[in-house]
Protein backbone atom coordinates (compact mmCIF):
# COMPACT_ATOMS: atom_id res chain seq x y z
CA UNK A 1 0.00 0.00 0.00
CA UNK A 2 1.53 3.41 -1.18
CA UNK A 3 1.82 6.52 1.31
CA UNK A 4 -0.06 8.35 -1.40
CA UNK A 5 -2.83 5.82 -1.94
CA UNK A 6 -6.47 7.10 -1.43
CA UNK A 7 -8.36 5.95 1.09
CA UNK A 8 -11.91 7.38 1.09
CA UNK A 9 -13.77 4.14 2.38
CA UNK A 10 -17.14 3.02 0.85
CA UNK A 11 -19.22 0.82 3.31
CA UNK A 12 -19.49 -2.05 2.33
CA UNK A 13 -20.08 -1.06 -1.44
CA UNK A 14 -23.52 0.41 -0.04
CA UNK A 15 -22.44 4.17 -1.10
CA UNK A 16 -21.38 5.06 2.90
CA UNK A 17 -18.51 7.36 1.96
CA UNK A 18 -16.53 9.59 4.24
CA UNK A 19 -14.28 11.97 3.55
CA UNK A 20 -10.80 12.72 5.98
CA UNK A 21 -13.14 15.83 7.01
CA UNK A 22 -15.96 12.87 7.96
CA UNK A 23 -12.49 11.13 10.11
CA UNK A 24 -11.57 14.45 11.58
CA UNK A 25 -15.38 14.87 12.98
CA UNK A 26 -15.67 11.81 14.24
CA UNK A 27 -11.92 11.89 16.09
CA UNK A 28 -12.44 15.83 17.70
CA UNK A 29 -16.34 14.47 18.40
CA UNK A 30 -14.96 11.14 20.54
CA UNK A 31 -12.16 13.11 22.25
CA UNK A 32 -14.42 15.49 23.37
CA UNK A 33 -17.10 13.62 24.53
CA UNK A 34 -14.86 11.33 26.02
CA UNK A 35 -13.79 14.55 27.98
CA UNK A 36 -17.04 16.25 28.61
CA UNK A 37 -19.05 12.97 29.76
CA UNK A 38 -18.82 11.78 32.98
CA UNK A 39 -18.26 8.08 34.63
CA UNK A 40 -20.17 5.39 33.34
CA UNK A 41 -22.04 7.12 30.19
CA UNK A 42 -17.98 6.70 28.88
CA UNK A 43 -18.81 3.22 28.12
CA UNK A 44 -21.24 4.50 25.42
CA UNK A 45 -18.74 6.45 23.88
CA UNK A 46 -16.45 3.59 23.89
CA UNK A 47 -19.03 1.48 22.51
CA UNK A 48 -19.95 3.72 19.95
CA UNK A 49 -16.38 4.07 18.87
CA UNK A 50 -15.68 -0.05 18.62
CA UNK A 51 -18.40 0.48 16.26
CA UNK A 52 -17.58 2.88 14.27
CA UNK A 53 -14.14 1.65 13.80
CA UNK A 54 -15.14 -1.86 13.17
CA UNK A 55 -17.40 -0.17 10.40
CA UNK A 56 -15.28 1.58 8.69
CA UNK A 57 -11.48 1.20 9.68
CA UNK A 58 -11.16 -2.31 11.21
CA UNK A 59 -7.36 -2.35 11.59
CA UNK A 60 -7.62 0.10 14.26
CA UNK A 61 -8.35 -2.77 15.91
CA UNK A 62 -5.49 -4.01 15.80
CA UNK A 63 -4.54 -1.28 18.40
CA UNK A 64 -6.18 -3.12 21.38
CA UNK A 65 -3.54 -6.35 20.76
CA UNK A 66 -0.48 -3.79 21.30
CA UNK A 67 0.97 -4.43 25.05
CA UNK A 68 2.26 -0.51 25.18
CA UNK A 69 -1.64 0.56 25.04
CA UNK A 70 -2.34 -1.96 28.14
CA UNK A 71 1.34 -0.75 30.03
CA UNK A 72 -0.86 2.67 30.16
CA UNK A 73 -4.24 1.78 31.01
CA UNK A 74 -3.69 -1.61 33.37
CA UNK A 75 -1.68 0.73 35.78
CA UNK A 76 -4.47 3.18 35.91
CA UNK A 77 -6.82 0.33 36.99
CA UNK A 78 -4.88 -1.06 39.64
CA UNK A 79 -3.41 2.00 41.41
CA UNK A 80 -6.92 4.03 41.22
CA UNK A 81 -8.24 1.30 44.16
CA UNK A 82 -5.77 2.18 46.34
CA UNK A 83 -5.11 5.61 46.15
CA UNK A 84 -8.55 7.50 45.01
CA UNK A 85 -11.62 7.55 47.97
CA UNK A 86 -12.43 6.02 51.13
CA UNK A 87 -11.07 2.61 51.76
CA UNK A 88 -14.41 0.12 52.07
CA UNK A 89 -13.16 -3.11 50.69
CA UNK A 90 -10.74 -5.43 52.60
CA UNK A 91 -9.63 -8.19 50.03
CA UNK A 92 -6.78 -10.73 50.33
CA UNK A 93 -5.93 -8.33 53.25
CA UNK A 94 -5.75 -5.31 51.32
CA UNK A 95 -7.88 -2.57 51.95
CA UNK A 96 -9.03 -0.76 48.61
CA UNK A 97 -11.90 1.63 47.62
CA UNK A 98 -14.97 0.84 45.66
CA UNK A 99 -14.78 4.28 44.34
CA UNK A 100 -11.52 4.29 43.29
CA UNK A 101 -11.94 0.85 41.32
CA UNK A 102 -14.99 2.61 39.50
CA UNK A 103 -12.69 5.83 39.23
CA UNK A 104 -10.46 3.68 37.28
CA UNK A 105 -12.49 1.70 35.32
CA UNK A 106 -14.08 5.13 34.00
CA UNK A 107 -10.62 6.05 33.43
CA UNK A 108 -9.20 3.07 31.58
CA UNK A 109 -12.59 3.48 29.21
CA UNK A 110 -12.04 6.95 28.54
CA UNK A 111 -7.85 6.10 27.37
CA UNK A 112 -8.93 3.83 25.73
CA UNK A 113 -12.08 5.30 23.46
CA UNK A 114 -9.60 8.13 22.93
CA UNK A 115 -6.83 5.55 22.04
CA UNK A 116 -9.24 3.81 19.26
CA UNK A 117 -10.45 7.24 17.68
CA UNK A 118 -6.65 8.38 17.14
CA UNK A 119 -5.93 5.27 15.57
CA UNK A 120 -8.89 5.27 13.13
CA UNK A 121 -8.22 8.64 12.17
CA UNK A 122 -4.41 7.94 11.49
CA UNK A 123 -4.86 4.95 9.69
CA UNK A 124 -7.77 6.25 7.95
CA UNK A 125 -6.96 9.06 6.56
CA UNK A 126 -3.74 9.07 3.94
CA UNK A 127 -0.64 11.25 4.34
CA UNK A 128 -1.67 13.14 1.13
CA UNK A 129 -5.40 13.97 2.57
CA UNK A 130 -3.81 15.06 5.91
CA UNK A 131 -1.19 17.15 3.65
CA UNK A 132 -4.33 18.55 2.30
CA UNK A 133 -6.54 19.47 5.59
CA UNK A 134 -3.60 21.45 6.58
CA UNK A 135 -2.70 23.01 3.43
CA UNK A 136 -6.91 24.22 3.83
CA UNK A 137 -5.26 25.56 7.45
CA UNK A 138 -3.58 28.13 5.07
CA UNK A 139 -0.28 26.39 5.12
CA UNK A 140 0.24 25.91 1.64
CA UNK A 141 2.94 24.17 -0.14
CA UNK A 142 2.99 21.61 2.17
CA UNK A 143 1.50 18.39 0.43
CA UNK A 144 4.63 19.16 -1.98
CA UNK A 145 6.97 19.63 1.07
CA UNK A 146 5.35 16.59 2.57
CA UNK A 147 6.30 14.93 -0.82
CA UNK A 148 9.86 15.66 -1.00
CA UNK A 149 9.94 14.52 2.71
CA UNK A 150 8.76 11.13 1.81
CA UNK A 151 11.64 10.96 -0.79
CA UNK A 152 14.64 12.75 1.07
CA UNK A 153 14.13 11.16 4.28
CA UNK A 154 15.99 7.76 2.86
CA UNK A 155 18.46 9.72 1.44
CA UNK A 156 18.46 11.41 4.35
CA UNK A 157 19.22 8.31 6.80
CA UNK A 158 22.02 7.67 4.51
CA UNK A 159 23.57 10.72 4.64
CA UNK A 160 23.62 10.10 8.64
CA UNK A 161 24.91 6.52 7.88
CA UNK A 162 27.80 7.72 6.17
CA UNK A 163 28.92 10.34 7.29
CA UNK A 164 29.08 9.04 10.85
CA UNK A 165 30.91 5.85 9.68
CA UNK A 166 33.16 8.17 7.67
CA UNK A 167 34.13 10.26 10.44
CA UNK A 168 34.45 7.41 12.79
CA UNK A 169 36.81 5.32 10.23
CA UNK A 170 39.12 8.71 10.34
CA UNK A 171 39.43 8.31 14.24
CA UNK A 172 36.56 10.68 14.79
CA UNK A 173 34.24 10.25 18.59
CA UNK A 174 37.90 9.13 20.35
CA UNK A 175 38.38 12.63 21.63
CA UNK A 176 36.72 15.81 21.18
CA UNK A 177 33.61 14.44 20.93
CA UNK A 178 31.57 17.38 21.03
CA UNK A 179 33.78 18.75 18.28
CA UNK A 180 33.29 15.84 15.72
CA UNK A 181 29.24 15.58 16.88
CA UNK A 182 29.20 19.18 15.72
CA UNK A 183 31.22 18.04 12.33
CA UNK A 184 28.81 15.22 11.71
CA UNK A 185 25.15 17.55 12.21
CA UNK A 186 27.21 20.12 9.57
CA UNK A 187 28.21 17.42 7.51
CA UNK A 188 24.67 15.87 7.45
CA UNK A 189 22.89 19.31 6.91
CA UNK A 190 25.31 20.78 4.42
CA UNK A 191 24.87 17.12 2.52
CA UNK A 192 21.04 17.11 2.10
CA UNK A 193 20.92 20.44 1.51
CA UNK A 194 22.76 20.59 -1.47
CA UNK A 195 21.10 16.86 -2.58
CA UNK A 196 18.01 19.17 -2.12
CA UNK A 197 19.34 22.09 -4.78
CA UNK A 198 18.55 19.24 -7.78
CA UNK A 199 15.24 19.24 -6.41
CA UNK A 200 14.60 22.97 -6.67
CA UNK A 201 16.40 23.04 -10.21
CA UNK A 202 14.24 20.30 -11.27
CA UNK A 203 10.73 21.45 -9.91
CA UNK A 204 11.70 25.08 -11.07
CA UNK A 205 13.09 23.86 -14.60
CA UNK A 206 9.31 22.33 -14.81
CA UNK A 207 7.75 25.59 -13.88
CA UNK A 208 5.99 23.84 -10.83
CA UNK A 209 4.03 26.31 -8.62
CA UNK A 210 3.49 25.21 -4.60
CA UNK A 211 0.93 27.23 -4.32
CA UNK A 212 -1.24 25.43 -6.92
CA UNK A 213 -2.53 21.55 -4.76
CA UNK A 214 -1.87 18.78 -7.05
CA UNK A 215 -3.94 16.45 -5.38
CA UNK A 216 -7.54 16.08 -6.07
CA UNK A 217 -9.67 18.66 -3.46
CA UNK A 218 -10.84 17.67 -0.66
CA UNK A 219 -14.75 17.61 -0.33
CA UNK A 220 -17.41 17.22 2.53
CA UNK A 221 -19.73 14.34 1.77
CA UNK A 222 -23.51 13.70 2.87
CA UNK A 223 -22.12 10.79 5.13
CA UNK A 224 -19.73 13.09 6.43
CA UNK A 225 -22.72 15.20 7.83
CA UNK A 226 -24.83 13.10 8.84
CA UNK A 227 -21.98 11.73 11.02
CA UNK A 228 -21.47 14.97 12.13
CA UNK A 229 -24.92 15.45 13.25
CA UNK A 230 -25.05 12.02 14.90
CA UNK A 231 -21.79 12.75 16.96
CA UNK A 232 -23.86 16.06 17.88
CA UNK A 233 -26.74 14.45 18.61
CA UNK A 234 -25.55 12.03 20.93
CA UNK A 235 -23.16 14.23 22.33
CA UNK A 236 -26.26 16.35 23.44
CA UNK A 237 -28.25 13.58 24.80
CA UNK A 238 -25.08 12.31 26.78
CA UNK A 239 -24.36 15.50 28.28
CA UNK A 240 -28.22 16.45 29.29
CA UNK A 241 -29.46 12.83 30.59
CA UNK B 1 1.89 31.79 4.30
CA UNK B 2 3.40 31.28 0.74
CA UNK B 3 6.70 29.44 0.61
CA UNK B 4 8.92 29.08 -2.58
CA UNK B 5 9.69 26.39 -4.37
CA UNK B 6 13.60 26.23 -2.52
CA UNK B 7 11.92 27.35 0.71
CA UNK B 8 9.55 24.49 0.63
CA UNK B 9 12.56 21.91 -0.77
CA UNK B 10 14.63 23.23 2.84
CA UNK B 11 11.27 22.92 4.62
CA UNK B 12 11.05 19.53 3.77
CA UNK B 13 15.01 18.36 4.36
CA UNK B 14 14.66 19.83 7.58
CA UNK B 15 11.38 17.78 8.21
CA UNK B 16 13.18 14.71 7.06
CA UNK B 17 16.36 15.15 9.11
CA UNK B 18 14.10 15.71 12.40
CA UNK B 19 11.63 12.90 11.38
CA UNK B 20 14.57 10.92 10.70
CA UNK B 21 16.25 10.99 14.25
CA UNK B 22 13.02 10.33 15.60
CA UNK B 23 12.70 7.03 13.69
CA UNK B 24 16.07 5.94 14.61
CA UNK B 25 17.76 7.47 16.88
CA UNK B 26 14.13 8.32 19.30
CA UNK B 27 13.67 4.47 18.18
CA UNK B 28 16.85 3.20 19.80
CA UNK B 29 16.41 5.78 23.16
CA UNK B 30 12.82 4.08 23.63
CA UNK B 31 14.43 0.45 23.27
CA UNK B 32 17.38 0.82 25.85
CA UNK B 33 15.74 3.19 28.35
CA UNK B 34 12.35 1.79 30.31
CA UNK B 35 9.06 3.76 29.81
CA UNK B 36 8.79 5.58 32.30
CA UNK B 37 11.96 7.48 31.37
CA UNK B 38 9.60 8.28 28.34
CA UNK B 39 9.22 11.78 28.73
CA UNK B 40 11.56 12.88 31.54
CA UNK B 41 14.52 11.56 29.89
CA UNK B 42 13.96 10.44 26.23
CA UNK B 43 11.38 12.77 25.72
CA UNK B 44 14.14 15.92 26.82
CA UNK B 45 16.63 14.65 24.36
CA UNK B 46 14.43 13.98 21.56
CA UNK B 47 12.98 17.65 21.99
CA UNK B 48 16.12 19.16 22.30
CA UNK B 49 17.31 17.42 19.03
CA UNK B 50 14.14 18.52 17.12
CA UNK B 51 14.77 22.25 18.54
CA UNK B 52 18.47 22.29 16.90
CA UNK B 53 17.20 21.06 13.57
CA UNK B 54 14.23 22.90 13.18
CA UNK B 55 16.13 26.51 14.75
CA UNK B 56 18.97 25.93 12.13
CA UNK B 57 16.14 25.33 9.00
CA UNK B 58 14.28 28.98 10.37
CA UNK B 59 17.95 29.91 9.46
CA UNK B 60 17.49 28.84 6.37
CA UNK B 61 13.66 29.76 5.41
CA UNK B 62 13.70 32.70 7.95
CA UNK B 63 10.19 33.36 7.40
CA UNK B 64 6.82 33.03 9.78
CA UNK B 65 5.40 29.34 9.69
CA UNK B 66 8.68 27.46 8.59
CA UNK B 67 9.48 26.00 11.98
CA UNK B 68 5.63 25.26 12.06
CA UNK B 69 6.10 23.46 8.44
CA UNK B 70 8.98 21.51 9.40
CA UNK B 71 7.50 19.94 12.70
CA UNK B 72 4.14 18.71 10.56
CA UNK B 73 6.50 16.84 8.21
CA UNK B 74 8.41 15.64 10.72
CA UNK B 75 5.45 14.60 12.69
CA UNK B 76 4.05 13.23 9.78
CA UNK B 77 7.05 10.93 8.86
CA UNK B 78 7.02 9.63 12.22
CA UNK B 79 3.28 8.65 11.73
CA UNK B 80 4.10 6.38 9.23
CA UNK B 81 7.23 5.16 10.29
CA UNK B 82 7.33 1.59 11.26
CA UNK B 83 6.48 1.78 14.66
CA UNK B 84 3.10 2.74 14.10
CA UNK B 85 0.90 5.63 15.06
CA UNK B 86 2.15 6.77 18.42
CA UNK B 87 -0.12 9.79 19.92
CA UNK B 88 2.53 11.28 22.52
CA UNK B 89 5.42 12.30 19.93
CA UNK B 90 2.90 13.11 17.50
CA UNK B 91 1.36 15.65 19.96
CA UNK B 92 4.96 16.35 21.57
CA UNK B 93 6.38 17.23 17.64
CA UNK B 94 3.68 19.09 17.03
CA UNK B 95 3.28 21.20 20.25
CA UNK B 96 7.19 22.00 20.20
CA UNK B 97 7.35 23.29 16.57
CA UNK B 98 3.84 25.39 17.30
CA UNK B 99 6.41 26.87 20.97
CA UNK B 100 9.02 27.26 19.05
CA UNK B 101 7.30 29.20 16.12
CA UNK B 102 5.27 31.93 18.87
CA UNK B 103 9.20 32.03 20.63
CA UNK B 104 10.36 33.41 17.41
CA UNK B 105 7.84 36.01 16.80
CA UNK B 106 9.28 38.03 19.53
CA UNK B 107 11.76 39.20 16.76
CA UNK B 108 11.40 40.39 13.22
CA UNK B 109 14.24 38.49 12.33
CA UNK B 110 16.46 35.44 13.27
CA UNK B 111 18.21 36.57 16.42
CA UNK B 112 20.17 34.36 19.17
CA UNK B 113 18.41 35.35 22.17
CA UNK B 114 14.75 34.85 20.48
CA UNK B 115 16.18 31.44 19.17
CA UNK B 116 16.85 30.62 22.65
CA UNK B 117 13.81 31.91 23.94
CA UNK B 118 12.04 29.93 21.38
CA UNK B 119 13.81 26.31 22.51
CA UNK B 120 13.00 27.93 25.66
CA UNK B 121 9.70 27.85 25.39
CA UNK B 122 9.70 24.60 23.00
CA UNK B 123 10.97 22.42 25.69
CA UNK B 124 8.83 23.79 28.87
CA UNK B 125 6.55 21.26 26.90
CA UNK B 126 8.65 18.23 27.73
CA UNK B 127 7.54 19.38 31.35
CA UNK B 128 3.74 19.91 30.66
CA UNK B 129 3.63 16.91 28.37
CA UNK B 130 3.10 14.09 30.26
CA UNK B 131 0.45 15.94 32.62
CA UNK B 132 -1.89 17.23 29.92
CA UNK B 133 -1.66 13.20 27.92
CA UNK B 134 -2.54 11.70 30.86
CA UNK B 135 -5.57 14.40 31.50
CA UNK B 136 -6.74 14.07 27.93
CA UNK B 137 -6.28 10.31 28.32
CA UNK B 138 -7.95 9.22 31.58
CA UNK B 139 -9.15 12.83 32.66
CA UNK B 140 -8.82 14.35 36.05
CA UNK B 141 -8.69 11.71 38.32
CA UNK B 142 -5.57 10.88 37.16
CA UNK B 143 -4.04 13.59 39.12
CA UNK B 144 -5.91 12.03 42.42
CA UNK B 145 -3.51 8.53 41.37
CA UNK B 146 -0.59 10.65 41.13
CA UNK B 147 -1.20 12.75 44.44
CA UNK B 148 -1.63 9.97 45.92
CA UNK B 149 1.28 7.99 44.97
CA UNK B 150 3.63 11.13 46.27
CA UNK B 151 2.25 10.77 49.05
CA UNK B 152 2.42 7.01 49.34
CA UNK B 153 6.28 6.93 48.04
CA UNK B 154 7.09 9.98 50.88
CA UNK B 155 5.81 8.01 53.58
CA UNK B 156 7.28 4.96 52.75
CA UNK B 157 10.71 6.78 52.38
CA UNK B 158 9.94 8.95 55.18
CA UNK B 159 10.41 12.24 53.36
CA UNK B 160 8.80 15.13 53.55
CA UNK B 161 6.13 15.91 50.71
CA UNK B 162 6.96 19.20 49.37
CA UNK B 163 10.32 17.48 48.23
CA UNK B 164 8.39 16.40 45.56
CA UNK B 165 7.77 19.74 44.61
CA UNK B 166 10.91 20.71 44.75
CA UNK B 167 12.19 18.08 42.25
CA UNK B 168 9.39 19.29 39.92
CA UNK B 169 10.39 22.78 40.22
CA UNK B 170 14.31 21.62 39.50
CA UNK B 171 12.66 19.70 36.49
CA UNK B 172 11.31 22.30 34.81
CA UNK B 173 14.13 24.63 35.48
CA UNK B 174 16.40 21.82 33.83
CA UNK B 175 14.05 21.71 30.91
CA UNK B 176 14.02 25.72 30.23
CA UNK B 177 18.24 25.51 30.46
CA UNK B 178 17.86 23.14 27.91
CA UNK B 179 16.08 24.65 25.76
CA UNK B 180 18.07 27.95 25.61
CA UNK B 181 20.98 25.53 25.56
CA UNK B 182 19.81 24.09 22.60
CA UNK B 183 18.62 27.30 21.02
CA UNK B 184 22.11 28.62 21.24
CA UNK B 185 23.57 25.78 19.90
CA UNK B 186 21.20 25.80 16.56
CA UNK B 187 22.39 29.55 16.16
CA UNK B 188 25.76 28.75 15.98
CA UNK B 189 25.57 25.36 14.01
CA UNK B 190 23.39 27.15 11.68
CA UNK B 191 26.00 29.71 10.90
CA UNK B 192 28.02 26.83 10.23
CA UNK B 193 26.28 25.18 8.11
CA UNK B 194 25.46 28.18 6.02
CA UNK B 195 29.27 28.87 5.61
CA UNK B 196 29.85 25.24 4.13
CA UNK B 197 26.96 25.14 2.03
CA UNK B 198 27.62 28.76 0.78
CA UNK B 199 31.65 27.64 -0.08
Amino acid sequence: MTVWQDRSLVLGGRGVVLSSYGYLIFFFGTVLMAILVTEAKVALILGSTLVFAALFYRDALRLLQRWQLWAFIVPTLLLSPFVIGQKDVFLWGLSLSREGFWAGVWMAVRGLSIAVAAGVFAGAVSVSQMAQLFERMRLKGLGFALGVATNMLPVVQETIESSYQAIRLRGGFRRHRLETLKLLVVAVIAGSLRRGDDIVCAAEGRAFDPSKSQAPRLHLTPADVTLGGVILLLGVVLLLV
Amino acid sequence: MKFSVRELVYIAIFGAIWGALEITVGSYLHVIFPPLADTFLVGLIMASIGVVVALIGRLFVPRTGSVLMIGIVAAILKMISIGGVKLGPLVAILAESLLMELGLLTARRPRRRSFVFAGALAITWNFFHKFIMMWLLFGRGIYEVYVGMVRQGASLLRIDVSYALVIIVVLLFMRIGAGGLAGWVAWDLGRVVRDRVAR
